[in-house]
């Protein structure tokens, strides 16, 4: 077990020797002392010194002692803990392509999207701003994921951390799907998982667009869909690149009601927008670089026109906020994954939530 | 008052040395790694032309990584090595973006691996990165600046940027004595 010394136990004397040595988002941190520490451990089973997951470059393991210090000093309660160790799952996985939205000139954030009976448990499960106005869960949560791999990986800003704009949503991302007023099943459920289950959800996106539809049709609310996802939102292997990039709709429930009333299924939104996302062929290469990226296309194009998005799968829809505006989100485009993990809860959990209810 | 600490600890990678230089490019066979950037085929293109000009009897070979994050993949790793193998030394294009410098180091590393000396071409912007990547790969990895702008795939603009300067460089830094840093075995970060 490792320690610093800092001369003073205040928040402002810990923060700036903390931020000194390149451990904080600059914002002041709680000082992760023992105790604070053996607290927050209190939401995991685990040994402290159980391995969560390998992360950057060189494979640094990251214990679960390390994640709940970054807990601590993101303000994180001990309810947290399981999602926070999801969320490393997530991290570690080489599907979700972490280290490349971590580092990428491109400026990237890391998105989470919460799902299941944990919900609940935080009283996010309804209502409006699911992306967190000021829910500690979702505030401190992202905020704690985000130190924990700059941490654990050391990819600093301006030494590998190499957006050059940087991104405003790096460390505060995070979404809990409404699915209460949903009429699809949740996300989670429609990427394996069974809907008892919690899980939590990584992608790597750089751009967040939101848009008041106002539309009584579906096919308005579709047509918006695709308006409101730019040709430099969409790329990846679709367009010849090497990997996949995924845009992420998160749309009100007066619309998805529109959507489901009209008989459209969540898979049948997502072929509508992938197979009507045409765009003039001048304006298909501004959101890539590939050279060969219209190759597919040559001689085979009639009408000048090509498909942004060429398949169902590149298309991810999550229930937003409820009724009281049309207002829809675009997210993307999604550089990593979306990789989705379950919530391991702790045997304690019930007390642990009840003792936690008011704070949380 | 004792703090838990939040960062990885004791996973530093040990050191490993660079490769010993050559002494000239005279006959040489160059290896020319193209890591799969727009920019890297045009840079490495104007340096062949260059160094062709200096050495008659110099021979060049390419290896190009088609799409950037291919490298991650140990078959493609595999491949960089058995090519590397069989040149002389190798230069490397380009880390100008956080994720191609990564991996720019990443195949600079494994042309080093072959026991070949390796240099890689970079941004000036992003000499730090380089940097750290190279010494969390493991060996405080070559490499020379050049003023390439970022993404351009204009070949007559890139001849005019790769000044006999920046070919000088290239040279040096594949020719240059190993320091001690350089030559230390098994020295810790």
């Amino acid at each position: 077990m490792a320690h610093h010394q800092p001369r003073e136990d205040s928040i402002s004397t810990v923060s700036r020797s903390l931020y000194r040595q390149g451990l904080t988002d600059g914002l002041p941190v709680i000082p992760p002392t023992d105790e604070r520490v053996g607290k927050m451990l209190r939401g995991t089973d685990k040994p402290r010194d159980h391995v969560l997951g390998r992360l950057g470059n060189d494979d640094s393991p990251i214990t679960v002692e390390q994640l709940a210090s970054n807990a601590v000093m993101a303000g994180c309660l001990p309810t947290s803990m399981p999602i926070l160790e999801a969320g490393i799952r997530a991290l570690a996985d080489p599907s979700s392509n972490s280290i490349q939205f971590s580092v990428s000139t491109g400026g990237w954030a890391y998105q989470w999207v919460l799902n299941g009976s944990v919900l609940d448990d935080f009283g996010v499960a309804a209502g409006s701003g699911p992306f967190g106005r000021n829910t500690r869960v979702s505030r401190a949560t992202a905020r704690a994921l985000g130190i924990a791999y700059r941490n654990t990986t050391k990819i600093y800003p301006g030494e590998k951390d190499m957006g050059v704009m940087a991104n405003p949503l790096k460390f505060s991302l995070f979404l809990a799907e409404n699915e209460t007023t949903s009429p699809w099943e949740p996300y989670h459920v429609t990427h394996g998982f069974d809907e008892g289950e919690s899980t939590i959800t990584l992608g790597g996106p750089n751009s967040f667009i939101q848009w008041e539809s106002g539309a009584d049709s579906p096919e308005a609310i579709l047509g918006g869909m695709i308006e409101n996802t730019p040709p430099s939102m969409v790329g990846g292997e679709q367009q010849g690149g090497d990997f996949d990039q995924t845009i992420l709709h998160v749309l009100s429930s007066e619309d998805l009601e529109t959507l489901a009333e009209a008989g459209l299924t969540k898979r049948g939104v997502k072929e509508y927008v992938s197979e009507n996302s045409y765009i003039p062929i001048e304006e298909f290469q501004k959101g890539v670089l590939w050279d060969d990226a219209l190759d597919d296309y040559h001689g085979k194009v009639d009408s000048r026109q090509v498909p942004q998005i060429s398949g169902p799968e590149y298309v991810k829809l999550v229930a937003g906020g409820r009724s009281e505006s049309q207002s829809n989100v675009v997210i993307g485009p999604s550089i990593g994954g979306p990789v989705t993990k379950k919530i391991e809860f702790p045997d304690e959990w019930g007390s642990l939530v009840t003792e936690y209810a008011v704070e949380g | 008052m004792g703090l838990i600490t939040p960062s990885s600890t004791g996973n530093d990678a040990e050191q490993k040395p660079l490769v010993p230089r050559v002494t000239s490019l005279e006959g040489k066979h160059i290896g020319l790694y193209d890591n799969g950037k727009p920019a890297a085929e045009p840079l490495l293109t104007a340096v062949q032309e260059k160094l062709a000009q200096r050495y008659p009897d110099a021979t060049f070979e390419w290896y190009h990584v088609e799409h950037l994050n291919q490298i991650k993949s140990d078959d493609e790793q595999e491949s960089v090595v058995d090519w590397a193998e069989n040149v002389d030394i190798g230069i490397g294009a380009i880390g100008d973006c956080g994720s191609c410098t990564k991996f720019l180091a990443w195949g600079i590393e494994l042309i080093e691996d072959a026991g070949t000396p390796g240099v890689g071409l970079i941004d000036e912007g992003f000499e730090l990165d380089y940097q750290s990547n190279a010494v969390e790969r493991g060996r405080p990895l070559r490499y020379k600046k050049t003023p390439v702008r970022c993404e351009t795939t204009d070949l007559d603009r890139v001849r005019e940027e790769v000044s006999n300067e920046v070919v000088d460089g290239i040279e040096e830094e594949l020719t240059r004595s190993l320091n001690d840093k350089e030559r230390a075995e098994q020295v810790a970060q």
